[in-house]
């Protein structure tokens, strides 16, 4: 009887190319000890920039008032909670990689974990903007803490979608940082360890936490990573599900939906898996890790891309079924006159919402699609962009028109402040992601050494002829091979 | 001890005398001192001035030491107690119109204007005009001192005496006559003044002038009943009304008294339903159109002709010229009505065209209106000017026959038709000499000028109609040098009394003494005990005349141009006003701006916009940007943004008269006129005609109006007028239908809620929630859609009750407006009927829900609920995340979008954020006018209207004193039902049985319904159904069928 096959025959490998554990380090760890090249000042410039830009639209806006903005009496949340919706949902993606992928043992997540991790807890960072800027008096926002306090019997309002929105994002923005963070521990040991320059030493020396690779650390390492997974799973679930209760427990015809939960789940995983695609198409190029970030990964993701899009897409048909047969003449007016007719004011929003998220993925039912980058970018762009005008239909469709005609709203466009802030969270997503990819290891050094032992080329020649041997011509050698 | 010595020389070593003597001498050298203690700044004194010095410039340079303004009082004046009001009887006189009024006084200023209920005129019912007045003493375009132009600029006069002498110099040795310009006064006091100062003018006159002149309606009765005066009006005793283009409700003669009788006629009793019909021909859409039962449109040329065909319909001896067939048809059904209801009808007219006039007068003798509804008893003297004298002053004036022209109230200058002429007329004469509070466009014009008092720091008298007085005292010593005109005068024709001892001496001796005056004083108004009615004989030799002047009358063939006044500012005698320029106008919503008006044909024909087409119309509504045409009328052109509004008579274009207020030098109107007026509208009293013996408010279009490339954005509250048949919002129905099942409305709200019981448990069936007990004081509000008229007095009210912001044009335009009370407007018909077109006005403010979606989603609760029903907003805990306005249905919550009120920035901050009328509304002298017992609240605050909580603490709190229940609708009022002239607004504590408002609610079970009640968001206001004297519902036309058959 020959040994049973360590690798899959109808799984293509997980890494590329013969490598050896040295091989793998110096591939990712590369990067990191090299002078950064011209590319990456000019991305981290831009971005910077645009940071720079996002502080000054905010500074506009605490000093002079959300006047700064083209809120009005009717549309009291515009561009502000769309895009804190938008960066909230591309969180998810990490998470989802993070804790469920791992808790169901799927290897191929090792390659991408790391910088769809970090995106997480960039985009909650950016996210967390919006809540926060979009107060009147910011200078107030710590109201929302339900600390004892001398004001008397002021408590925060438990029955406040917003102040759950304030422990559901903080909790997953702490599970994730941790999450992310004990995963980099014996990388950046490993960094540490190579490094030659005094500050690397002292500064990976510190952020390692004194890591020595000892087994008792392995253990402890593996042990945290399970529990923290365990915490992460239902935070995937419960995130969104707390941010759509924002609309859904409201009366505004078209936030008023019990169907929200799950279709912001799935949506939020869709355009996370979109970013995330963004993001590593551009890393494995700049940063030679395609034998890392194999098309292999990139054909999952879009696979995962096309389901929750598809679901995204039977979520919208059900709301407009249940508009109609509802028989909710608001709901239905929200529906059918503020979003579905195209003619109304916002009415081309809705078109572009379902044109980008449900229509155009569903390319990715082919193969060869899948696997093609530049339609995998293109399309990963798009459904992002999709997603931001679902999260605009939701909120500024449902509530420019609702019940009284006589508070219907004029046009709603936004000032250069209001795409500012915007801007500026793109600022500071990409600042720490450029940092990120100079001084981490964008790819989970120590997991993939760990995968590689049953994936990859390597394996392959030297456990290929293992393969073919019986079990006990195999345990022989072992016996002898000392 | 080690005896070691250690030595560093030798000389050291040995100790030796040399060596001593240079260690003792080592350093020594003798001290500096010459100079320094006789020197001016020895170095101490140095060092102390330098140190003064340094940290007094960097004391003065570095940082801006708050002024803070706060004067206790050494001796607290007797009488005052500070924090608490005091209320003085007064009386509102603007031109003359003439509103009996209650002011509120708190700390020495006067803040809030309420009705005088003891008038029986207005019986508490105020207008938005004198609600806002209150600001008008705060304004700060005021003068503070006399001025003397000199040639270039003008001069301060540093006293009244040096003023005096001037004037007396000015005045001596005139070759003309002495031409005192005022508008109507009504005042006796004050005409025995300028009799007396007439007297010592040989040749001298008086001249009366109105710019929103009567002269037609006077004239006319001259003719038929021989008496130049105006008759009282009884629109409650009418069974039928017909207004042939009147505004009665909202700017014709007497809106307040109006609008209350009329809603007197449309109260129902739901026992046994029945109001009064009402129609109304009109070429533009008034806010009385708006009201009618029945509303037929034609061209502004053809009145003449409706008056006509209606007298020739009732049986009058004349021939109408032709007229369209619907119109004509209308005019039949209106004369059967009337004619069925002889002595129980009405008809007005607002023509200024004397035969007009005189047929309107002939109409109401055929329906025996004389005497019955139309009272020749108490003849009323709001209008006195006509207009042929002023035209005669201005031929005199520029022939140079006026030696000194004396100019009060009046601004001919801005208002007259032919203000050019004026203007160089004025130009010939010697002495011009102004009374007033600013320097307006005939002020600024004038030589000497002198600034007049605000009627709040003013003594003084008023007969709005004969026999009926209303006095007027200061509540406020004047705030600038002003001194009265009857002051003035007494001085100038040589008199030692003051016009306040002449006053007093004159109520005095009038009403028997102190005590009578005393007490007349206190009541604001003298009135004879009971009123008497008696019509005039009516004599009708000037009919048939009247009758071949109108039937040769031009008509126009292409467009005419209507000229009419806005409900918030009339001719503009109070246009610097923020809150009356914020005041949206009942029918366009339109605030900040005139504009032309035009019909949607109209549009269609010259735009292709197609307002019955959705597509179009929501992309039209959705963009401020408004079209702009120029007309030219008679060599003079006009160019406007245009607003479509339905109801619009297709060749008619509207335009509102009261605009565009500018000084002769652009630069100087923020100074001279007022800061808000700047860029506000255009004038279009360039426009009004002269027929030969009147003025006109038309004239005829010269070809077709030109579209120029340019658009202007026009700043609306409210852009969408449809209410979309949505019935849960706005519930109407005919008197037929209601007649024949008055509890349909009930049956609906049943079945609507039937799976909850019914509307008894639906309160408790409707939720998942245990209920909990709601003793004590619960607060309701009752809004009568068919008493509420849309004048928009509630909503300046509300602005000066509780500080509400004036935020300006710019943040109008992008919906910032901050009215914690509006009111809705809706339009329904057909579009291109302009005769099908039915308005329906609904005050809308927080409704007060028990279950308020907007509190539970507050993340601080800032907003929460208080035992008594109240939906409370706490400022300072609101950190103005906006989710409980996006929660509310009924979008009434207002949010700080920038620093509208001051309360937290150096103005500095604010510039360039908040408009120019902001700032001016935060400066120190226009905030006086805040309410002291109301927080102004800051940027990034939500608001929204509190049903006054602070007057309902007043009152449970004055309740609590003298150890009683609250006293119904007279403890506690809110602001909106004070200043309501009709009444539509009921208040008080629903849980109480005996209130007024629990009554309400019970004997109209028929009409009562709650706005989007299937929420379940149970809201404490709750409206009556509108009942309208038709045929037909346009809002629900089609709706209905469709629910049919769903």
């Amino acid at each position: 009887m020959a040994l049973l096959k360590y690798e899959s025959q109808v799984r293509p490998p997980l890494v590329d190319g013969t490598k050896d554990y040295h091989q793998v380090t110096e591939d990712i760890v590369r990067p990191i000890e090299m002078k950064a090249g011209r590319l990456w000042w000019i991305g981290f410039l831009i971005a910077v920039g645009l940071l720079c830009f996002g502080i000054y639209s905010i500074y506009r806006d605490v000093t002079y008032g959300i006047g700064q903005w083209n809120l009005n009496k009717t549309i009291g949340w515009g561009w502000d909670i769309t895009n804190f919706v938008w960066w909230v949902g591309i969180g998810h993606a990490g998470t989802l990689i993070s804790a469920i992928l791992l808790l169901f043992r799927q290897g191929w997540r090792t390659g991408v974990n790391r910088a769809a991790e970090a995106m997480t807890i960039f985009a909650v960072m950016c996210a967390g903007q919006f809540p926060i800027w979009h107060m009147g008096r910011v200078w107030m926002a710590f109201f929302v803490m339900p600390y004892p306090n001398t004001r008397g019997p002021l408590w925060s309002n438990f029955n406040s979608p917003l102040l759950w929105d304030v422990f559901a994002i903080s909790t997953y923005f702490t599970v994730s940082l941790l999450f992310w963070y004990s995963g980099l521990l014996p990388d950046l040991a490993t960094v540490r360890d190579r490094a030659k320059l005094k500050w690397r030493k002292l500064f990976y020396g510190v952020a390692s936490f004194g890591w020595s690779g000892s087994t008792k650390h392995w253990q402890r390492h593996e042990a945290l990573s399970l529990v923290l997974a365990g915490l992460s799973t239902p935070l995937v679930l419960s995130v969104h599900t707390i941010v759509s209760f924002d609309f859904a427990t409201s009366v505004v015809p078209g936030w008023h939906t019990t169907i929200f939960p799950p279709y912001f789940v799935a949506g939020a995983v869709f355009s996370g898996f979109a970013m995330v695609q963004s993001l590593l198409i551009i890393t494995r190029k700049v940063l030679h890790l395609e034998e890392y970030i194999t098309l292999e990964h990139i054909d999952v993701m879009n696979k995962i891309i096309v389901l929750t899009g598809s679901i995204v897409g039977v979520a919208y048909l059900t709301e407009l079924f249940i508009a109609w047969y509802g028989q909710n003449k608001f709901e239905g007016w929200a529906f059918m006159q503020n979003r579905v007719n195209l003619f109304s004011p916002l009415g081309w929003s809705y078109y572009i919402m379902m044109g980008c998220n449900v229509i155009s993925p569903q390319i990715f039912w082919f193969r060869k699609m899948r696997r093609n980058l530049t339609v995998t970018f293109f399309m990963s762009v798009i459904v992002n962009i999709g997603m931001w005008f679902e999260r605009f239909v939701i909120i500024v469709t449902s509530i420019y028109r609702d019940y009284l005609p006589s508070s219907w709203s004029t046009y709603y466009t936004p000032t250069i402040w209001e795409i500012g802030f915007y801007l500026g969270t793109f600022g500071l997503f990409f600042t720490c992601y450029f940092l990120f990819s100079k001084f981490f290891p964008v790819i989970a050094l120590a997991e993939i050494k760990h995968i590689l032992k049953k994936s990859g080329e390597n394996y392959k020649e030297t456990m290929g002829e293992a393969e073919h041997e019986t079990v006990e011509e195999f345990a022989h050698e072992m016996e002898h091979a000392h | 001890m080690s005896e070691k010595k250690h030595w560093q020389t030798f000389g050291e070593h040995s100790n030796s005398e040399a060596f001593k003597q240079s260690s003792e001498n080592e350093f020594h050298e003798d001290l500096q001192t010459e100079g320094l203690f006789d020197a001016k700044t020895p170095r101490r004194d140095f060092l102390k001035y330098l140190g003064f010095s340094t940290a007094a410039a960097a004391l003065a340079a570095s940082c801006e030491i708050p002024v803070k303004k706060v004067i206790p009082y050494v001796n607290k004046p007797e009488n005052t107690i500070p924090g608490v009001a005091d209320y003085y009887a007064t009386t509102y006189v603007s031109g003359g119109d003439v509103v009996s009024v209650v002011a509120k006084v708190r700390d020495g200023r006067p803040i809030k204007l309420e009705g005088n209920e003891l008038s029986s005129i207005t019986k508490g019912g105020t207008s938005a005009r004198v609600q806002a007045s209150v600001l008008d003493l705060y304004d700060t375009a005021r003068l503070r001192h006399p001025k003397q132009f000199d040639g270039n600029n003008f001069q301060e006069v540093t006293s009244f005496d040096a003023f005096d002498k001037l004037v007396a110099g000015a005045m001596a040795g005139l070759t003309g006559a002495v031409v005192l310009l005022t508008n109507t006064i009504t005042s006796p006091t004050t005409k025995q003044v300028i009799t007396e100062f007439l007297a010592k003018y040989p040749g001298s006159k008086h001249v009366q002038y109105d710019a929103d002149s009567y002269s037609g309606l006077l004239l006319a009765n001259e003719a038929t009943y021989g008496k130049k005066s105006i008759p009282s009006y009884h629109f409650d005793q009418a069974k039928v009304i017909v207004s042939l283009g009147a505004d009665f409700l909202g700017t014709w003669l007497s809106p307040i008294e109006f609008a209350r009788q009329y809603a007197t006629g449309r109260k129902i009793d739901e026992k046994n339903p029945d109001i009064s019909k009402h129609y109304q021909f009109e070429s533009l859409l008034s806010v009385t159109g708006g009201n009618a039962d029945k509303r037929y449109t034609h061209r502004p040329t053809e009145t003449g002709a409706v008056a006509l065909a209606l007298l020739a319909e009732l049986g009058g001896s004349v021939t109408a010229p032709a007229l369209d067939p619907k119109l004509k048809a209308g005019i039949q059904k209106a004369a059967k009505d009337l004619l069925a209801n002889k002595g129980k009808a009405l008809v007005v007219s607002g023509s200024n065209n004397t035969n007009v006039q005189i047929i309107v007068n002939a109409i109401n003798e055929a329906i025996g209106a004389n005497g019955t509804t139309i009272n020749w008893a108490i003849p009323i003297q709001w209008r006195q000017g006509i207009d042929s004298d002023f035209n005669s002053l201005v031929a005199d004036l520029d022939g140079g026959k006026v030696g000194a022209l004396l100019v009060y109230g009046a601004n001919p200058a801005y208002d007259y038709y032919d203000a050019e002429k004026f203007k160089s007329a004025l130009k010939k004469t010697k002495t011009t000499i102004s009374f007033n509070d600013r320097l307006d466009e005939t002020t600024e014009l004038c030589k000497y000028v002198i600034p007049a008092p605000h009627f709040l720091e003013s003594w003084g008298d008023a007969e709005p109609k004969t026999g009926y007085f209303s006095l007027l005292q200061p509540t406020i010593a004047p705030l600038f040098k002003t001194r009265a005109f009857e002051d003035s005068l007494l001085k100038w024709s040589g008199s030692n009394t003051t016009y306040e001892d002449l006053f007093k001496k004159y109520w005095s001796d009038k009403l028997g003494g102190v005590n009578g005056y005393e007490k007349a004083l206190q009541d604001g108004v003298v009135e004879p005990a009971s009123s008497s009615m008696s019509g005039a004989s009516f004599n009708s030799a000037k009919v048939a005349e009247a009758s071949s002047a109108i039937v040769s009358m031009k008509k126009g063939s292409s467009f005419e141009l209507a000229l009419y006044q806005k409900v918030p500012i009339g001719i503009g005698a109070q246009a610097n006003n923020p809150w009356l320029l914020e005041l949206p106008d009942p029918i366009t919503k339109a605030t900040w701006d005139n504009y032309f008006i035009v019909s949607p044909k109209f549009a269609k024909d010259t735009w292709k916009i197609d307002l019955a087409d959705r597509r179009q119309a929501d992309k039209f509504e959705v963009h401020p940007d408004r079209d702009v045409i120029k007309i030219k009328v008679g060599g003079k052109e006009l160019s406007l943004p245009v607003l479509i509004i339905p109801g619009t008579n297709d060749n008619t274009i509207g335009v509102a008269v009261g605009y565009g207020r500018q000084s002769t030098k652009a630069e100087n109107t923020p100074d001279f006129i007022g800061k808000a007026v700047v860029g506000v509208g255009k004038n279009a009293f360039p426009f009004v005609t002269f027929n030969g013996s009147t003025i006109e408010w038309s004239a005829l279009i010269d070809g077709t109006p030109e579209k120029l490339s340019e658009t202007y954005k026009v700043a609306q509250t409210q852009t969408h007028s449809n209410y979309e048949g949505r019935t849960e919002v706005v519930q109407e129905l005919t008197l037929e239908d209601f007649k024949k099942e008055p509890d349909a409305i009930l049956k609906d709200r049943n079945e609507e809620l039937k799976n909850y019981g019914g509307v008894k448990s639906y309160k408790e069936q409707g939720t998942l929630y245990s209920q909990y007990e709601q003793p004590g004081i619960h607060w309701g509000m009752s809004v009568d859609m068919n008493s509420c008229v849309g004048c928009g007095a509630c909503v300046v009210a509300c602005h000066a009750e509780n500080n509400v912001s004036v935020v300006g044009k710019a943040e109008v335009l992008r919906y910032h407006d901050m009215h914690w009370l509006r009111i809705d407007r809706y339009f329904s018909g057909d579009l291109a009927d302009a005769d099908s077109i039915q308005t329906v006005f609904q005050p809308m403010l927080c409704q007060h829900c028990d279950n308020a979606p907007c509190e539970n989603v507050c993340p601080v609760s800032a907003t929460n609920h208080s035992s008594e029903g109240l939906n409370q907003m706490a400022y300072n805990r609101c950190i103005g995340t906006r989710y409980c306005a996006n929660n509310c249905p009924f979008k009434v919550r207002r949010f700080n979008w920038a620093d509208y009120t001051g309360a937290d920035s150096f103005p500095d901050n604010q510039r360039g954020v908040v408009s120019d009328v902001t700032m001016m509304m935060n400066d120190d002298l226009s905030r006086m006018v805040l309410n002291p017992d109301v927080t102004v609240r800051s940027r990034g605050v939500m608001e929204k209207c509190s049903f006054c909580v602070q007057r309902l603490q007043e009152g449970k709190l004055k309740a609590k004193k003298e150890d009683r229940p609250l006293k119904d609708m007279e403890d506690v009022r809110t602001a909106c039902q004070q200043a309501c002239p009709t009444n539509a607004i009921v208040f008080g504590d629903a849980n109480n049985k005996q209130s007024l408002i629990t009554k309400t609610r019970q004997t109209n079970e028929g009409r009562l319904f709650y706005a989007l009640e299937e929420l379940h968001v149970l809201p404490n206001v709750n409206y009556l159904a509108k009942v309208r004297n038709t045929d037909e519902i346009e809002g629900t036309k089609g709706y209905k069928k469709e629910e049919a058959h769903a």
